[in-house]
């Protein structure tokens, strides 16, 4: 299966000046209150329960739906159920200017697709990504089509570790691919 | 050209030549991991694999949850206990020992030179011996434990340059929330950073656990210090291994050199609901709130917890704030009860909580209501973070959290020294 693009339908998270959240951290992202869950798949119904606006995020999203965020997405703690609630989701995609570094990490090494796009306050101020719409983006050029509007935009590809460890569906199945040579 | 600390080191694990931006892969020195011991053990298993493969190289401490608030944290710390008694982990630390990042250091784990990664993102503490360390995901550990390797790319560093000297009334906590305020939360995301300066130097091990600590607030990879007479000497008889300690060399490329004169400092007040949102504490001055923390991995050591009861000896706290008490680990804990400063703390109307992570992660023994204000030694204000999101979290320094716990509201402490 080509895996190196996804099409799918965005959700811009837009605070009420309809501007990009920035530091979404992973509080909000996933509360403290539900740590005890281990289960990746229980997990999903608590994604962005604690963002101001977004909280009934899980009973809007469909699998395959892309994600907008602002700059510094997931700053704060290294739980992975910030990251595991979105794979709950089946969530094809998260796009923003930065990531906190651990979450970044953690989304690498789960092999869910992160992509960084240096101008996407500019997108979303122009109008040109808004919620409803689809996109499609290459993972290895970081080049993006709004299907819906025909118009284009870049983001940084995957680095060639990124884009190994998801192809190879998580980085226990890259260590093992490695180690094989 | 010369080479950063974190690019020798990780050159050294790496056994190659390597710069910032490369990526490599290493073997640790040592694995943390506390209560969500119980979510690796589950991906752990996941993997088909049936034992760790470096168990010595594991510490495990239980400290989020301690003693367990409920049910399901009960089984999750059962199924840890079983696993490290399976396994053959000899470095568990079960709930009477406190905080993992104090546990850790106090232990003789945190060396120089030394590659820990850990599952929380505080690890960047052990940067306050001269070790790399970073805090890493779940997924990363379970894999540790089945292959002992992993990757990282090496980090770009930017060095803090800390001039001058700590005006009276005025902590490392004060100067880790100035620069978070000035820089902003993802100044250092993805990087190292390297505290240096005359200033430093003469801070306390404890200190300099505040910054190192911290710099995982500004997005930071890993923090460092350079390991001086003070560290050897405050790991003489601790140190659980050999080490050698790993310096920048003078030439080392930074990818920024930040410099901050602390000498005409005021105490700083993080205000809600992110740690960059700082303040001079005179700008949030008189501002009410209901429970104060004194304690977490940031600022619940003895030297904390002694300069509290310094202000609050005699007097007793303001009839309408809860203040907890939190030493980070049973050892500070032991020190604070001989030397008579919990006498002094209780005797003020102080509630003295057991060593571990306590309300600062919202999980128990003091979650906020919604409208209820706190004010906390801790490192994160997220909004939600001690329990209700309609709740409010101010960050400070331990004195000017006990000054203001006698007052109702936020003091500065310089008036009580």
């Amino acid at each position: 299966m080509e895996k190196s693009f996804i099409s799918g339908r965005i959700w811009v998270l837009l605070d009420q000046n309809k501007r990009l959240i920035e530091d979404i951290d992973t509080d909000q992202i996933y509360h403290n209150a539900f740590l005890h869950i281990t289960e990746v798949s229980q997990m999903g119904q608590y994604a962005l329960g604690n963002l101001e606006g977004w909280k009934d995020f899980s009973k809007k999203a469909s699998p395959g739906d892309v994600l907008i965020a602002g700059r510094n997405f997931g700053a704060g703690s290294s739980r992975q159920h910030a990251v595991g609630c979105f794979i709950s989701l089946k969530i094809g995609l998260i796009i923003a200017p930065s990531f906190g570094a651990i979450y970044f990490r953690n989304a690498v090494n789960s092999g869910f697709p992160v992509l960084r796009c240096q101008e996407l306050d500019e997108l979303v101020a122009k109008k040109a990504l808004e919620t409803g719409d689809e996109i499609k983006v290459n993972f290895r050029s970081g080049e993006g089509l709004n299907v819906s509007r025909n118009t284009h935009f870049k983001a940084e590809p995957m680095s060639a570790v990124q884009y190994d460890i998801y192809e190879a569906g998580g980085l226990f199945n890259y260590g093992k691919r490695i180690s094989k040579g | 050209m010369g080479k950063t600390f974190s690019e020798k080191i990780l050159g050294l694990k790496a056994q190659k030549d390597v710069q910032a931006g490369e990526v490599v892969t290493v073997s640790p020195d040592y694995i943390l991991s506390h209560d969500n011991s119980a979510a690796i053990i589950k991906e752990f298993r996941k993997l088909g694999v049936k034992d760790v493969m470096s168990p010595q190289k594991l510490v495990i401490i239980l400290d989020h949850i301690v003693p367990a608030a409920s049910e399901k944290y009960a089984l999750n710390h059962k199924t840890i206990r079983e696993f490290v008694s399976g396994q053959k982990i000899q470095n568990f630390f079960d709930i009477p020992s406190g905080i993992c990042h104090q546990v850790f250091s106090e232990n003789g784990f945190a060396l120089p030179g030394k590659l820990i990664l850990g599952a929380d993102s505080h690890t960047t503490s052990y940067g306050a011996f001269g070790a790399f360390a970073a805090g890493i995901g779940r997924s990363e550990v379970a894999t540790l434990w089945a292959t002992d390797e992993i990757w990282l790319r090496v980090p770009e560093t930017i060095k803090i340059e800390i001039k001058g000297e700590l005006p009276s009334g005025v902590y490392a906590k004060d100067v880790i929330l100035k620069i978070i305020g000035e820089e902003g939360a993802d100044r250092a995301n993805y990087k190292a950073v390297e505290f240096t300066g005359e200033a430093v130097k003469k801070f306390s091990l404890a200190s300099r656990l505040v910054l190192a600590n911290m710099a995982a607030e500004m997005g930071a990879k890993n923090g460092y210090f350079e390991p001086d007479e003070e560290t050897l000497l405050w790991l003489k008889g601790r140190a659980k291994d050999k080490f050698k300690v790993i310096s920048s060399d003078p030439d080392a490329r930074y990818e920024a050199v930040l410099d901050y004169n602390i000498s005409s400092l005021e105490p700083q007040v993080a205000c809600p609901h992110t740690v960059d949102n700082v303040k001079p504490v005179s700008k949030a001055e008189g501002k009410e709130f209901h429970q104060a923390v004194i304690g977490t991995c940031t600022n619940g050591r003895f030297e904390d917890l002694e300069i509290a009861a310094r202000i609050l000896k005699g007097k007793k706290v303001h009839p309408k704030v809860r203040v907890l008490i939190i030493p980070a680990s049973r050892q500070e804990y032991l020190l604070a009860l001989k030397k008579g400063i919990l006498e002094i703390l209780v005797e003020a109307g102080c509630v003295i909580l057991n060593p571990g992570c306590g309300p600062c992660l919202g999980a128990h023994q003091g979650i906020l209501a919604p409208g209820e204000v706190a004010l906390s030694t801790a490192n994160r204000n997220f909004r939600g973070r001690m329990g209700s999101r309609e709740a409010q979290i101010y960050l400070a320094s331990p004195a000017t959290v006990a000054a203001s716990s006698l007052e109702g509201k936020i003091t500065d402490p310089r008036k009580f020294l």
